[in-house]
């Protein structure tokens, strides 16, 4: 085994260790930050396959986003102090048969898969290269995608902000 | 690129520029009269429909990341125009609100994502046009501001959505994580069906079966359509279904043809379970608005019929069949926005006696319900016909047995509301209904559609026309 295997090993347990921490922390505010630590073991991986891109965006979305922002929603609705309840021993059983067989399906399809795709095209996938694809309108440009994106994003903002205004009872 | 690209994205770029005049309008806030800017804007999306019949080109933009043809361009203009009716029939519910242009600019940009997907020629394209879809329309659902209902069907709607999205997405990444690419064209003939290509088909299958409310991914539809102010029930359950149905003609059909076993046996169990389900439940309801949203799950899987036919004339059976349910739909749902608005009820108990005192509108939804039926001579008859005529051809009469059972269970309820509007005596009818004039004009333009499709017998030959290049 040598230094890049174990690397990858090392993430891998980071990883899934976070995730089966995260399902099964008592306290709903522990399971959040156990999730934080599962999305940077992800990040990590990104590092690892010279992705250095999505490996910053996985950590600025997913790792400074969305987990701040459940961290937050938990504060504001639930009382993140209090144990949560319980779960029944049948649906314990139910989880650890549906973890075994997804884990299972995996592996058969991986053992299948022959996984000989090359992306089209091959390009160094560092951040100038997809900053200029995603504005370039010749082959593989990427600028109806990220217009698209626009507008999904300016829909999304009316919709805020029609749903969160409060006007002013008319007298 | 240029001029041809103007002239290739027309209807995109039409809806798109809708959208920043209603944006514009909305800061400038020149026009304080609700009335003026409704007609303004049916007159715009009219323009927009108008759009549809010139300039048509074949051809592809963005290399194949949007690819458009005549058929693609009928189903753009068979959404606009229900769009247009939809947006006639709000009259009455948007002239009192303080949102509508809000209103508008979210349903055109949903418009936007459907004409996205249609044209959509890789699964990028693909998966940002449902998004697009879907997510302003959970914000539509919500615009009913005062009522916890509609903000309950707004949250169950973003919800399910997004649970059917990651389930599209995780198949969409195995599909490119096995073939490395994600235009369509070069997909298929990578798609050879091995086991994790078989479990993507499933999960992108599921993500089409959560729009459409096909069973067992229907539960969110009846609370959401409950829910929902009805000008946005209607645009659910007529045009983004519609817009699904068109894509999954145009390209996931074909996307998946080298499994075409597997995409029968999926579609075989998915109709007997939806139409089947969906008759069950619409018998139960009293809820007008719950009754058509079970009837139209069940109407989703006769349509899905069609589709399992994998033909051409399959695929127009579904098309003409859905040209068909926007009108009788939107006919049965514009005189019950009418009841809604005037009177706040909502109930097929109510409809008692309606005819006494409203004849033509009691005539309306009779003749709209009829035609969901498929009672003939109304068109929706000639639809059903065709699709389980197109449905029959693999010769799976188990299938083809069920569903004809099923359409003579929908006969009971459908009449069991026509009953109630002509027979059942009540002391204490709704009183006289009065329809603002765009209303009535959009009833009419129902009632021919629903009337005129059935006899204008060249229209089936059109469609098929174009879906058979």
């Amino acid at each position: 085994m040598n230094a890049s295997t174990m690397v990858f090993y090392i993430l891998s347990a980071v990883i899934l260790g976070g995730a089966l921490l995260s399902v099964t922390a008592k306290k709903i505010f522990r399971a959040a930050v156990f999730l934080l630590f599962s999305l940077i073991g992800i990040a990590g991986l990104y590092f690892y396959l010279n992705y250095e891109f999505i490996a910053a965006v996985q950590i600025v979305v997913y790792v400074g986003g969305i987990v701040v922002l459940i961290i937050f929603s938990i504060f504001l609705t639930h009382e993140s102090g209090r144990d949560m309840k319980e779960p029944s021993m049948i649906s314990n059983l139910f989880a650890v048969f549906a973890c075994c067989f997804a884990a299972a399906l995996t592996y058969l399809f991986i053992k299948e898969e022959h996984f000989n795709a090359t992306p089209n095209p091959t390009l160094e996938p560092s951040a100038r290269n997809i900053g200029t694809q995603m504005l370039d309108i010749t082959r593989y440009g990427y600028i109806l995608p990220f217009e698209a994106v626009s507008i999904l994003l300016l829909a999304a903002m009316i919709g805020c902000i029609v749903i969160a205004i409060k006007l002013k009872p008319k007298e | 690129m240029n001029s041809e690209f103007l002239i290739l994205m027309k209807q995109e770029m039409g809806v798109t520029l809708i959208l920043f005049i209603l944006l514009f309008l909305k800061i400038w806030d020149g026009i304080k009269e609700n009335g003026i800017l409704l007609h303004l804007i049916n007159v715009l999306l009219l323009l927009n429909f108008l759009l549809g019949f010139v300039l048509n080109q074949n051809g592809e933009l963005f290399n194949g990341m949007f690819a458009t043809n005549s058929l693609r361009v009928m189903e753009k203009s068979v959404l606009n125009l229900g769009t247009l009716i939809i947006s006639l029939q709000a009259y009455d519910y948007l002239k009192s609100h303080k949102h509508l242009l809000e209103f508008f600019m979210l349903l055109l940009s949903t418009l936007l994502g459907m004409f996205f997907m249609i044209s959509s020629n890789n699964l990028l394209m693909f998966y940002l046009g449902i998004e697009l879809s879907s997510i302003p329309l959970a914000a539509m659902a919500n615009f009913d501001m005062d009522k916890i209902k509609s903000s309950e069907a707004a949250v169950k709607m973003i919800l399910s959505s997004a649970f059917a999205s990651a389930l599209m997405l995780f198949g969409i990444s195995f599909l490119y994580g096995t073939s490395g690419t994600l235009n369509f064209q070069e997909l298929v003939s990578l798609i050879t069906g091995s086991p994790l290509q078989v479990f993507a088909l499933l999960l992108v299958f599921s993500g089409f079966a959560f729009k459409l409310s096909a069973v067992p991914f229907h539960l969110w539809t009846a609370d959401v359509y409950e829910g929902a102010p009805v000008a946005v029930t209607s645009y659910l359950s007529v045009i983004s279904k519609a817009a699904i149905v068109f894509v999954t003609l145009s390209s996931l059909a074909p996307l998946f043809s080298h499994l075409n076993e597997m995409w029968y046996h999926l579609l075989f169990v998915t109709i007997i379970l939806t139409i089947t389900l969906g008759n069950i439940f619409a018998i139960r309801q009293d809820n007008i608005k719950r009754f058509l949203a079970f009837s139209s799950i069940s109407q989703v899987g006769f349509i899905l019929l069609g589709i399992s036919s994998g033909t051409a004339t399959g695929a127009t059976s579904a098309i003409y069949f859905l040209v068909v349910y926007i009108f009788s739909n939107l006919g049965a749902f514009g005189v019950i926005a009418l009841l809604s608005s005037q009177t706040g009820k909502e109930n097929i108990s109510d409809l008692k006696g309606f005819y006494q005192t409203n004849p033509l509108m009691g005539w309306v939804l009779a003749i709209s319900l009829f035609s969901l039926g498929g009672i003939p001579p109304t068109a929706g008859f000639f639809g059903k016909m065709f699709l389980v005529t197109a449905g029959a051809a693999k010769g799976n009469y188990v299938l083809i047995t069920i569903a004809a059972l099923n359409m003579v269970i929908s006969l009971y309820y459908y009449l069991r509301v026509v009953k109630a509007i002509f027979m059942d005596k009540n002391e204490t009818p709704v009183e006289p209904l009065r329809g603002s004039l765009s209303l009535r004009l959009a009833l009419l333009i129902c009632m021919i559609g629903v009337v005129g499709t059935g006899f204008a017998g060249g229209f089936f030959e059109h469609i098929y026309q174009l879906a058979a290049k």
